[in-house]
């Protein structure tokens, strides 16, 4: 059987992880999120079993893309911060680059300053992990599973078969 | 082209519901997601208008398994059908790595698929994607109505070759989870070299 190859985003996801969990120690959040505008979570730290960051992620992801679109409609190419603020809990979402933004849940409003501080400063560490990635692998790495179309069409006849 | 994270090991894809408004697009996924394993699936989350129409998308991961050292998932959404929710029918197809278009039998409805699934080529090609080589499955839901409009009238129409046809009853099930599978199928065969 031919190998499978797939062509893929390779980013350094540990560097941003690493990233994401010094923001968390310097502000104290709950969570800090990086997801891609597809709505794919692409790093993640601090209590992230408390949420569900893979679904936070996808409505995060169509939220920031309807913003852009009115964001459009004001003469704005787009609006490079979010932020959600409720009676105890809050979301501070940040543009990284046009593709990768970088959500945080936090607690204590009054910290906004502080939440607002790091993430500008996380947000250009990231930017710059990514950019480097683009010029250093053109994004673009090939992956080889020899067993995957066989096992994954396998896998789906499994599941998506009538009881 | 699906998201890889070497450090977690998983292999995200993407799979939309795409179609005029109430053709039956949630109904398409509500079953897929009620009917799998627990342990397969995440939560259904949907986002609707007050008239119970889907204002935003509907979303669940699946959780194919795990192949090699990497966890595969489907992330399910769909879209909303309503012709004034284009733009955002624009934003959640960005980024598909394949589309189940569910087009409405009912004769009256007729010109609205023609329509959706013109609208969906279009917006395809917005992102560089030529729609003749990409997974797309048709499936004729609401094959239960009253004088249903005749299996490859949408094609005919549209000039569609090599798209699969599924018949369905959504509500029921009927022809949910035979659509979805090759949809599947097409969409891990399209990486094969």
């Amino acid at each position: 059987m031919k190998a499978l190859t797939m062509e893929t985003s390779n980013i350094n996801t540990q560097k941003l992880s690493d990233v994401l969990s010094d923001f968390i120690a310097e502000t104290d959040s709950i969570v800090a999120l990086l997801l891609n505008k597809d709505g794919t979570a692409i790093a993640s730290a601090g209590s992230e079993n408390a949420i569900d960051t893979t679904a936070m992620a996808a409505l995060i992801a169509g939220m920031f893309s309807a913003t852009r679109e009115v964001a459009k409609m004001v003469g704005e190419h787009q609006f490079s911060i979010l932020l959600q603020q409720g009676e105890k809990r809050h979301i501070h979402i940040s543009l990284v680059n046009e593709h990768v933004m970088m959500a945080v849940v936090f607690e204590g409003f009054h910290r906004i300053g502080r939440i607002r501080y790091e993430s500008r400063k996380a947000c250009k560490t990231i930017g710059a992990a990514l950019a480097i990635t683009d010029q250093t692998n053109n994004n673009q790495k090939v992956i080889s599973i020899p067993e995957f179309k066989e096992v994954a069409l396998n896998l789906i006849d499994s599941i998506f078969t009538n009881k | 082209m699906p998201f890889i994270n070497y450090e977690n090991r998983e292999i995200s894809f993407k799979i939309v519901y795409y179609g005029p408004g109430m053709s039956g697009k949630t109904s398409n996924i509500i079953f897929v997601h009620k009917t799998i394993a627990e342990d397969k699936r995440g939560e259904l989350i949907s986002l609707k208008t007050s008239e119970e129409r889907t204002l935003f998308f509907d979303f669940f991961p699946l959780e194919l398994g795990h192949i090699a050292t990497f966890s595969v998932r489907f992330n399910m959404y769909t879209l909303p059908g309503q012709i004034y929710y284009e733009a955002s029918r624009r934003l959640i197809l960005d980024g598909a790595d394949g589309v189940v278009f569910v087009a409405d039998s009912q004769r009256s409805r007729y010109e609205r698929n023609i329509l959706h699934y013109q609208l969906l080529e279009k917006n395809l090609m917005l992102y560089k994607i030529n729609p003749k080589a990409f997974p797309i499955v048709l499936q004729y839901n609401k094959r239960d109505c009253d004088t249903p409009i005749e299996i490859g009238t949408i094609e005919k129409q549209l000039g569609l070759e090599d798209v699969p046809v599924f018949e369905a009853v959504a509500t029921r099930g009927d022809g949910v989870l035979e659509t979805i599978r090759e949809l599947s199928r097409r969409v891990i065969s399209q990486f094969e070299v």
